[in-house]
Formats: C-alpha cells, sequence, structure tokens
C-alpha cells in the first residue's frame, strides 16, 4: 500500500444554493447555501476498496459524483493517477470516464425502460465511438454473461427483470469500457438480502478479475465491513473518522462512529432485548449546520469547546477521527460540559433529511 | 433468554389459521399470502421476517381488513380472544376467541384503534401534509372517545360530522372534529413517544418534523385507542440507523409498559433478534418456519432461513465469503408456482420429494417451532436429490417468468404499502 | 421504442373502455373518409347549381314564402307565393345557398381539417418540443428565459393572436394535386387538395407552448432518472442525452397532449375560417360562416359541418383519454422506484 493513490481528493467542497430562482434574484433575495460537502479529504490506492459510510444526507452520494465531475464542484481538487480532474480538457476528461464509471443504487431508476439491456449495457461502447452495431452487440453479451446474466436475455426490457438481476445490468455497463476506477453508489441498499449477498460476491470477484479499485458508498455498516479494506465515515458533510476496516470497527475512535457502530441490530441470538444507548436527537439541518464540531449537538461527550472550533484530521493512511478528544492536550478538557438537554432540543429543531435540497435528490436515501 | 420461556406461558391474543389472501391482476392470481397460521399471544413481540414479495405487509393487512382490490382475503380464521364479542357473536365464537372474519364489517373497522392499530414504514406519506400533525393525533383519539361511548357503531363515531357539519366548518373555523380533551391527550401522546416540546410539536405540520420525529408521532397516533395488538409495518426501514436505535428503544418501552402484544413485520434479521421473542419466517407468500428466537436463529431448519442468515455480513466478523442463495424471489403468479415446495428451486438440498408441497412438520428445539420442509422430518439425503439443473431444464421457460414474476408482483407490494 | 408492457396496458384499457372504442371508430371513419373523399362524395363539392339551392336533408321538409314583382295587365303586382321544398334523396344532407352539395362539401371538409389539424400539430410539436426538452434538461437562465416567453405566448388568447398573425401575412395556399383525380378515378372532382399554408403556420405558433411546457415538465423529472446520471458518467454529450433519454421518455405524454391538441386545432381552424380567415372554401369552419346568414332559413348549411366538427373533436379527444390512460406509468407501467 505504499504505491501512489489512484484517486485523490483534496477539500472537496459541494454546496448548492436555495432561493436561487428568477423570482428570487428579482426579490433580492440571498442565495442560501446548503453544504452539502463540506471539505472532504482521502485518497484511494490502487486495487482497495474504501467504504464512505454515513447516514442520509450526511453528502456521501454527492461526494461520489462530485469526484466524477457529474457535479460540479464548489472548491477542492480531485486527482486521478495524479491528474486534476476538474482541471482537464474535453480529450483529457472523456478518457477520465473511460476509467471512473460509477454504479447506482436504484436498480429502477438507473436503466432506462424504454432501452433493451443489450443497448443499455453497449452504450458506453456506442458514447466511445464504437459504431459496429453487431460488435457492440456480441460485447453486451459477453459482459451480461460476466455478471451472471444469461446473453440470450440481451433484447429484454429492464421491466422484465427483478432488482437484482438489473443491478447486475448496472454492473455490466460500468464494466463496459474496462474501468480502473468504479464508484459503487450504495450498489446494495435496494436488494433483499439473499440477492444483496450475490451481489456483493459479484462485486468482489471482478474486483479481483480486473483489478478495480472502489470507492463503496453505504449506509450498511455490516456491508461495509465485509467488502472494504479502509472506511470513512460522513457526517453532515465531513468525514469524521477514517481508517483500516478492521481498526474502524474494532477501535472506533469518534464518538459518531461509536454510536453508529452500537446503534446496528445484530443478526444472532445475543442480540436479544440490548438495549442501544441511541444518540440522541436528529440530523441538524445542513442548512445551518452547528458551530465548531458539527457533531456536538448529539454527541455525549461535547463540551464547550466543541462549539467554537472545528476539530480538523490529517490526511494519511493512518487511522485518524476528526475529536478533541483524542488530543489529551487539548483545551477541550479545561472547558465545562455542555448539558445534554439543551443539545437535545437544539438537535431535535434540524429537520433533518425530511427537506433536503431539490438540488440533490440522491441524497434522500 | 428468559424472556422466552416466560412467552411460552402467555395466553394467545390472536390465533391467525391457514390465511389466504390473493390478489386478482391481469396477469393473473397472485397468491400473497398462502395458507399462513401462527399466533400472537398477550404481551410478546411477535416477528414475521421476510424478502419482498413474501407477503408479510399482506399478512399484516389481512388481520385489520386493509387488503385493497384487486386483492382480497380468499380463506381462513382469526380468531381473536374478546369475551364481549364472543358473547355477542356466539355464532362465530369458539370459547372467549371469535373468528375476525364472520364479523360485519362496521364490526372490524371498530376493532381499528382499540384492538388493532397499525405504523407504517413511511411516516412522510402516512400523514396528511396540510393538517397539523397534533390535529390528526386528536382526530384518532377523538375516534376511540366516541367508539368507547358507543362501542361498535360506526354512527357514533362520526357522528356529529355530516355534510352539515363540513359545510360549517369550512365556514366557522372553530368547529373541529377535535375537542380540547383531545387535543390534551394528543399532546400527551406526543410527549410519551419521546417528542420535546410535544405542546407547540402538535401545532406543526408533517413536513417540518423530521421522519424519525414523525415515525414517533404515528406512534403516538397507533396508541390513541389503546390497542390490543400493535401492528408495526417495517417501522425502521426508512429511517438512519441512529435513529432506528430510538423508535426501537421506544417500541419496547411502551411495550412494555402497556404489555401490549407487537407484531413486528421486517426484513432486517438484527431487528428481529434485538426486538422479538418468537419469530415467524415468511417466503413466497408461506410461514416457512417459525419458533421461538433462538429456534429460528440458532437451529434453523428450512435450507431459506439458513440462506438467509448466511447471506448477512456480519459486523462484528468480516468472513471471507457470504454464501448467499442463489437465484432469484419466484413470482407468486397462480399459474407459475405449481405444487412443488416454492423453495425448491433455489434451495441447495432439494430432493425428489420437494416436487410435492410439504407439510407443516414439528423441529428440533423448542415445543413450537415448525418448519415447512422435510428436513424438519428426515436428514437429507444425497441419493435423492435433484440434479443441480433439473429447474432450468425441466422448465425452458423457466428464465422468463421468473424475471418478469418478480415485476409482476410489484403492484401487491406497493398496494400495501400505499395505505 | 414500444415495450410489451405498454402493449399490455393498450390493450387493457381498450377491454375496460368502451369510449375508447367509440372515439377509435369515429376517428378512424373519419379518415377514411377524408382519404378517399374523391371516391366517396356524390358531386364534385363546388360545382354550383343554383336550381337546387338550399335543398333541406332528408326527412326535413322547408317551406318558402317568396314575394316577387310581375306585370300582370299592365300594371305591377306584387304576388306572394308559398312553395314547399322537399327533400331529394340526389342530396341527402340538403344543399347551400349555392346548390352545392353539402355531402359532398363536409366530406371534403374532414381533409381540410385533418389536415390542417395534422400538420398544424406537427409543426407545433417541432417547434414545442424541442424548447421544452432544452428549457428542462437545462434548467436555470436558460430555462427562466424560454419559459417566461412561452408564458407569456400562453398569456395571450390563442385565437386573437392567430387572428393577427393571418390579418398581418399573406394568404398563403398550397395545392397538392389530388392522386385519385390524376390517376383519372374520379374525373369530375376538384384537382387540387387546397391547404391553407398560413392557417397551418399560424395555428402551429400559437400553441406551440402547450408541448413546450410539458416536455419541459418530463425533461425535469426524467433528467433526474440514474439512468440519465449513469449516461452522463459515460462522457455522453447533452445532445446525445436528450436525444437518447430524455426525449424517448417523456414521448407518452407529448404524444397524448398531440391528440387533443388536433382536436383544438381543428376547433381553432373553424373558428379562423368562420372569422372569413382561411384560405379554402373547403372546409367546415368556411361552410359555418357560409351558413350563418341562412340560420333562419336554412339552418342546415351551419349545422351540418357544425355536427361533423362536435364527431371529430369527440372522436379524437376519446382517442386521448385512452392513449393517456393507458400510457400513464401511474397505472403500473415502467420505471418507478421502490420495492
Amino acid at each position: 500500500m505504499t504505491d501512489d493513490p489512484l484517486v485523490r481528493v483534496e477539500s472537496l467542497q459541494k454546496y448548492y444554493y436555495e432561493q436561487d430562482t428568477f423570482v428570487d434574484r428579482l426579490l433580492g433575495r440571498e442565495p442560501q447555501s446548503v453544504k452539502a460537502v463540506d471539505g472532504v479529504s482521502f485518497d484511494i490506492a490502487p486495487g482497495e476498496t474504501l467504504g464512505l459510510v454515513g447516514e442520509s444526507g450526511c453528502g456521501k452520494s454527492t461526494t461520489g459524483e462530485t469526484l466524477l465531475a457529474l457535479r460540479e464542484a464548489t472548491g477542492g481538487h480531485v486527482y486521478f493517477e495524479g491528474e486534476d480532474v476538474f482541471a482537464m480538457g474535453d480529450d483529457d476528461r472523456q478518457r477520465f470516464r473511460r476509467r471512473a464509471q460509477v454504479v447506482f443504487q436504484d436498480p429502477y431508476s438507473s436503466l432506462d425502460p424504454r432501452m433493451t439491456v443489450g443497448d443499455i449495457v453497449a452504450e458506453p461502447l456506442q458514447i466511445h465511438g464504437q459504431s459496429d452495431r453487431e460488435g457492440r452487440r456480441e460485447r453486451a453479451k459477453e459482459l451480461l454473461e460476466r455478471v451472471g446474466l444469461s446473453a440470450s436475455q440481451v433484447d429484454r426490457y429492464p421491466s422484465e427483470f427483478s432488482g437484482g438481476q438489473r443491478q447486475r445490468v448496472g454492473i455490466a455497463r460500468a464494466l463496459a469500457l474496462e474501468p480502473e476506477f468504479v464508484v459503487l453508489d450504495e450498489p446494495v441498499s435496494a436488494l433483499d438480502v439473499s440477492v444483496q449477498a450475490q451481489v456483493l460476491n459479484l462485486l468482489e470477484d471482478l474486483q479481483e478479475e480486473f483489478g478495480l479499485t472502489y470507492l463503496f458508498i453505504a449506509h450498511d455498516l455490516s456491508v461495509v465491513r465485509h467488502i472494504c479494506d479502509r472506511v470513512a465515515v460522513m457526517y453532515l458533510g465531513e468525514i469524521v473518522e477514517i481508517g483500516e476496516t478492521d481498526d474502524i470497527f474494532e477501535d472506533p475512535q469518534h464518538p459518531y462512529t461509536q454510536a453508529l457502530l452500537e446503534s446496528v441490530p445484530r443478526a444472532a441470538t445475543s442480540e436479544h432485548g440490548r438495549r442501544v444507548d441511541a444518540l440522541a436527537g436528529d440530523v441538524p439541518s445542513p442548512r445551518n449546520p452547528p458551530a465548531g464540531c458539527h457533531f456536538h449537538t448529539r454527541c455525549p461527550y461535547a463540551r464547550e469547546a466543541c462549539r467554537e472550533e472545528p476539530p480538523a484530521y490529517d490526511v494519511g493512511r493512518n487511522h485518524e477521527a476528526a475529536c478533541f478528544r483524542l488530543d489529551e492536550s487539548h483545551a477541550y478538557w479545561e472547558s465545562t460540559p455542555i448539558a445534554q438537554n439543551a443539545a437535545d432540543s437544539e438537535g431535535a429543531d434540524g429537520v433533518g433529511e425530511s427537506t433536503g435540497p431539490d438540488e440533490s435528490p440522491s441524497e434522500a436515501d | 433468554m428468559s424472556h422466552s420461556n416466560g412467552v411460552a406461558s402467555r395466553q394467545d391474543v390472536l390465533r391467525v389459521r391457514d390465511l389466504s389472501t390473493r390478489f386478482f391482476t391481469d396477469e393473473g392470481q397472485v397468491n400473497a399470502v398462502e395458507s399462513v397460521s401462527f399466533d400472537v399471544r398477550d404481551g410478546e413481540i411477535l416477528g414475521i421476517v421476510g424478502e419482498s414479495g413474501s407477503g408479510k405487509s399482506v399478512t399484516a393487512l389481512s388481520l385489520i381488513d386493509l387488503v385493497e382490490s384487486p386483492g382480497r382475503v380468499t380463506s381462513g380464521q382469526l380468531w381473536y380472544r374478546n369475551a364481549d364479542l364472543a358473547e355477542e357473536f356466539s355464532d362465530a365464537a369458539d370459547g372467549e376467541f371469535v373468528d375476525l372474519r364472520a364479523l360485519p364489517t362496521r364490526v372490524r373497522r371498530a376493532l381499528r384503534g382499540p384492538s388493532f392499530s397499525m405504523v407504517f414504514q413511511d411516516p412522510m406519506s402516512s400523514f396528511n401534509p396540510s393538517i397539523p400533525v397534533g390535529e390528526q393525533i386528536a382526530e384518532a383519539v377523538e375516534v376511540q372517545r366516541r367508539a368507547r361511548a358507543n362501542p361498535r357503531s360506526t354512527r357514533s363515531r362520526t357522528q356529529g360530522y355530516g355534510l352539515g357539519r363540513y359545510l360549517l366548518d369550512s365556514v366557522v373555523p372553530t368547529l373541529d372534529y377535535t375537542d380540547d380533551e383531545s387535543h390534551e391527550r394528543a399532546v400527551e401522546l406526543l410527549e410519551q413517544v419521546g417528542i420535546p416540546d410535544p405542546e407547540q410539536r402538535a401545532r406543526e405540520y408533517p413536513h417540518q418534523f423530521s421522519g424519525g420525529m414523525l415515525q414517533r408521532a404515528m406512534i403516538a397516533q397507533a396508541l390513541a385507542g389503546e390497542p390490543d395488538v400493535l401492528i408495526a409495518d417495517e417501522p425502521t426501514t426508512a429511517l438512519d440507523v441512529t435513529i432506528q436505535a430510538q423508535i426501537l428503544n421506544l417500541l419496547r418501552d411502551i411495550q412494555e409498559e402497556r404489555d401490549m402484544s407487537v407484531l413486528m413485520i421486517t426484513h432486517d434479521l438484527g431487528v428481529i433478534a434485538r426486538m422479538c421473542d418468537r419469530v415467524c419466517v415468511m417466503y413466497a407468500g408461506e410461514v416457512v418456519e417459525r419458533g421461538t428466537l433462538e429456534d429460528v436463529f440458532d437451529r434453523p431448519t428450512h435450507p431459506y432461513t439458513e440462506g438467509l442468515l448466511g447471506s448477512i455480513p456480519d459486523l462484528d466478523d468480516p468472513a471471507p465469503r457470504l454464501q448467499p442463495i442463489e437465484g432469484n424471489v419466484p413470482s407468486l403468479l397462480d399459474s407459475e408456482m405449481g405444487d412443488r415446495c416454492y423453495f425448491a428451486d433455489r434451495c441447495p438440498k432439494a430432493m425428489t420429494e420437494c416436487l410435492q408441497h410439504p407439510p407443516e412438520y414439528e423441529a428440533e428445539g423448542s415445543a413450537e417451532h415448525r418448519a415447512r420442509c422435510v428436513l424438519a422430518d428426515h436428514p437429507y439425503d444425497e441419493r435423492e436429490a435433484l440434479p443441480p439443473d433439473y429447474f432450468e431444464a425441466g422448465r425452458p421457460a423457466e428464465t422468463g417468468p421468473v424475471d418478469g414474476g418478480t415485476d409482476d408482483d410489484r403492484p401487491a407490494e406497493e398496494a400495501q404499502q400505499n395505505d | 421504442m414500444v415495450s410489451p408492457r405498454t402493449i399490455r396496458n393498450l390493450k387493457r384499457e381498450w377491454r375496460n373502455n368502451w369510449l375508447a372504442k367509440i372515439g377509435v371508430a369515429l376517428v378512424v371513419a373519419i379518415l377514411l373518409v377524408a382519404v378517399f373523399a374523391p371516391l366517396l362524395a356524390p358531386y364534385n363539392p363546388r360545382s354550383q347549381s343554383l336550381e337546387d339551392s338550399r335543398l333541406p336533408p332528408m326527412g326535413f321538409t322547408e317551406t318558402e314564402n317568396s314575394t316577387s314583382s310581375q306585370f300582370v295587365n299592365g300594371s305591377v303586382q306584387v304576388v306572394s307565393e308559398r312553395t314547399t321544398v322537399n327533400a331529394t334523396w340526389d342530396h341527402p344532407l340538403g344543399t347551400n345557398q349555392l346548390g352545392q352539395d353539402m355531402l359532398s362539401r363536409v366530406i371534403y371538409g374532414a381533409r381540410t381539417s385533418l389536415l390542417v389539424g395534422a400538420l398544424g400539430t406537427l409543426l407545433a410539436m417541432l417547434i414545442g418540443v424541442p424548447i421544452g426538452l432544452v428549457a428542462g434538461y437545462y434548467r436555470g437562465r436558460v430555462d427562466d428565459a424560454l419559459m417566461r416567453f412561452a408564458d407569456v405566448m400562453l398569456a395571450f388568447p390563442s385565437l386573437v393572436l392567430a387572428v393577427a398573425l393571418v390579418g398581418l401575412w399573406q394568404q398563403a395556399v398550397w395545392r397538392i394535386p389530388d392522386p385519385f383525380v390524376a390517376a383519372g378515378l374520379a374525373p369530375s372532382m376538384p384537382p387540387d387538395i387546397v391547404l391553407p399554408g398560413t392557417v397551418i403556420v399560424v395555428v402551429g405558433l400559437v400553441t406551440w407552448v402547450w408541448f413546450a411546457r410539458v416536455a419541459r415538465g418530463e425533461a425535469l423529472s426524467v433528467r433526474e432518472e440514474e439512468y440519465v446520471k449513469a449516461a452522463r458518467s459515460l462522457g455522453a454529450s447533452d445532445a446525445f442525452v436528450i436525444r437518447k433519454h430524455v426525449l424517448p421518455n417523456s414521448v407518452t405524454p407529448i404524444l397524448v397532449l398531440g391528440t387533443i391538441q388536433v382536436a383544438a386545432i381543428i376547433l381553432l381552424e373553424s373558428a379562423l375560417s368562420y372569422l372569413g380567415f382561411s384560405g379554402t372554401s373547403l372546409s367546415w369552419g368556411f361552410d359555418i360562416n357560409q351558413g350563418r346568414d341562412y340560420l333562419a332559413t336554412a339552418w342546415w348549411i351551419a349545422t351540418v359541418p357544425g355536427l361533423a366538427i362536435v364527431l371529430a373533436v369527440i372522436g379524437i379527444n376519446l382517442v386521448g383519454d385512452w392513449l393517456r390512460d393507458a400510457l400513464d406509468p401511474g397505472l403500473g407501467g415502467e420505471g418507478g422506484s421502490g420495492a
């Protein structure tokens, strides 16, 4: 793992602006920013799987789409093999599009219902200039076989497939151009567990066979533990903890990660009757995130110092967490604890995921 | 674990026997629920777990008679323990139990609230967006209050809310269906489900609530009639994991406080493990295995249950490889189901005798462990095994219908959730 | 383009909806009449015969009071005569004031109405759909500009706008040789199909807004679908995405609107003809205009083409309703998420 990273993300920002319509401008309203992604940095080594976990509205899907330049970034840089993705010219951008692919969450909305699966899988080839129709069709058949479907299904429509099969079609499409890097945006969240396991196995096999590098975006911690080499935990547009999967799961440092792991119900009889110390309150609105550490409104250890400045983490390959508690000499230890009640009601005031900005429907996962 | 033993000695509050619900769609008859039997006991949490299309939600809707056209409960009995009703409708009674399906519709409707109430998956679509949340809960309270004053008369519950009253209301906005008392009760309920500042929140509209808060409000609404059985249909599926933990805690607290019975319907085996005393596993409209939590999780007999447990990645131990169930969820079209074990085409242990539909066998473990699989009766015999490509070779049309089928049963699945 | 499910829905709606059958029957009948007009019409719709003027339709008798001055015995006398005019099978729908056969005129009028309806709608689609798709796909300033312009267009009553435009421009008329006449199958019929070019352009110009709005709405929703995102992530150009994904998935409501617009344009064309802004004298609206002066004495001159318009509009709207119900994805069509 000493190689140069394949993907390097530096202080990536993506803000949405509300009240920014024609009428709003006429009425002289100030555009209001929603900081969906607010300064995220990480890197991904070739061949590894980095997990990006967090709850709905934390900005994980936006991060994935912004780093692929599907959405215009507000700030920051993304380097793909050292080359700045946002500064690429048309030709370079097109080459980048061949090498970096994405698989979406919703197997129903991600396939055009009016195209046959053969056309869907072959679409990337068509876009990238392979004009020979018969050749595209052959390649589509090959890809369908590879993802565990039958080549004879090439002329069927997506509506004739189940969710798991559609997700396989989506994966086949992502593989058509033989990419090196694939963003998997909640690829199994919409699937039933028995089918989910099939798709996870398929993704692992494909990674091995083609030497793929994955950014695996998910909210399901069990899945992340299973498939990822490293994990970054996001909360309100920021990464709060990042590290090797085993370190994160066995020795979580950030109170949010700890609470997240604590909350997951395990499918075992020992789980019966386990009472979880649930985090109080809701996720605050990203329109108006709390000052200082975003998590202080729900954090059981919050102190005055947490309101004042945001903690930072080092970008590196070590286990890092953005929390003052990890620094034994920090002023945090001198400041007074915030009463949990106050934090509670403040947290409950946030409207959370219910009224996310309409520009980012993918966040309503 | 002593918890489960305590449950065994409790009395049944609801006995479901051979319940079948079918949807009559353009594509054909869909057997959404197929001859399902189970009991719900006093003060327990019974789990029903299954994947989408397994019929778990339709089962719940069938219990409270909310299956919508083109669906219909076609057979079975729902024995509900209620001495008063048993006396009043002695034709449909068996001791203290009365068969809900034999009761007139208005009586069944009157039972929604004080006897059974339901919490749905999507709180956002379960509330009317244009009415304050408190008002909607107060309405539920009012309905129950009137029902108690004059039991089982639909008229009394809507009394004073005819057309005239409606027109009057639109002119004079102060004349509400609900009164102050119901409002106070609504605020009280909101407080009980842990909503901070309930007075204020009662006046707010659904869109001002977060998903978790709205789910709490829906639970408050379901509690308005102080039901005997609370049916929770995927109550935490739409929520984040930290919010899910809050809601699960809340459900357990109210269940213990009121000694209610809860029927917990979910696809999440983790939620089942945390919450439930006893479990039913559903597949293709049938209960394929049922028993105590230990029976099902530690001694699974049906290969489907085993496969389900093998499919979930373990949070505390990253196993090198998952053991998924091959194939896809079957179509529930009557014409395609045949007379075999419905799981045989995906089962790693399918044998020749699985081409006959298996009865429910007693299985190893507690006295109530049952499985609809021949393996509960006798062990796997490799000489009897079906060839691995039996279903592809034997039924060349299968690749088509199986794929298409999963889509065809979606209307049924949606119908359950749209309520 | 048409998936098996769409066909299934169409069939189901067909089975359950007897109105659809009436609508399709009407539209097919009118279409056949329009196409085979030269073979079906008993007379040349333009040939006049003054002695047969104002004959009533079958089943009606008309009495006519006529006064005439005559020289009788060297002085002028006013003679009042009362004549009874009987309908004849020669002119089952009667004749107009020029003695032209109403049946033939209605048959030929169907040609004009349907052609103007279809071509006008096509033109409106060609203008409106691309504008709407572009506005909806790009949103932002492009959308603001295009849609404000569309709103202004909508705010104008379309008839007033049309009258203004027709008045402003020259009456252009396109003449297409009638194939049946050219082939010698109907030698006595008019040799050309006369199309009111200005009217077609004008109705297209005043109705494209509807298509723009519907197309924009569809584009707004389709652009959020993940398959659009997927195509963009593959490096597809905007033009490719719009042509390949956005347009095909917006087609259904545009088609439904199209059928309804054909009916609306037939009405608009009739209204224009009625007001005298017509390029052709063979049109239902023109005949209504002609009959206006004779409403008291020869009501059928206006009523017969009026009925034809009513039947055509009802038929087309019923077909539109059928398509809308059958193609509505809300009825379990393709797409949609969840489960």
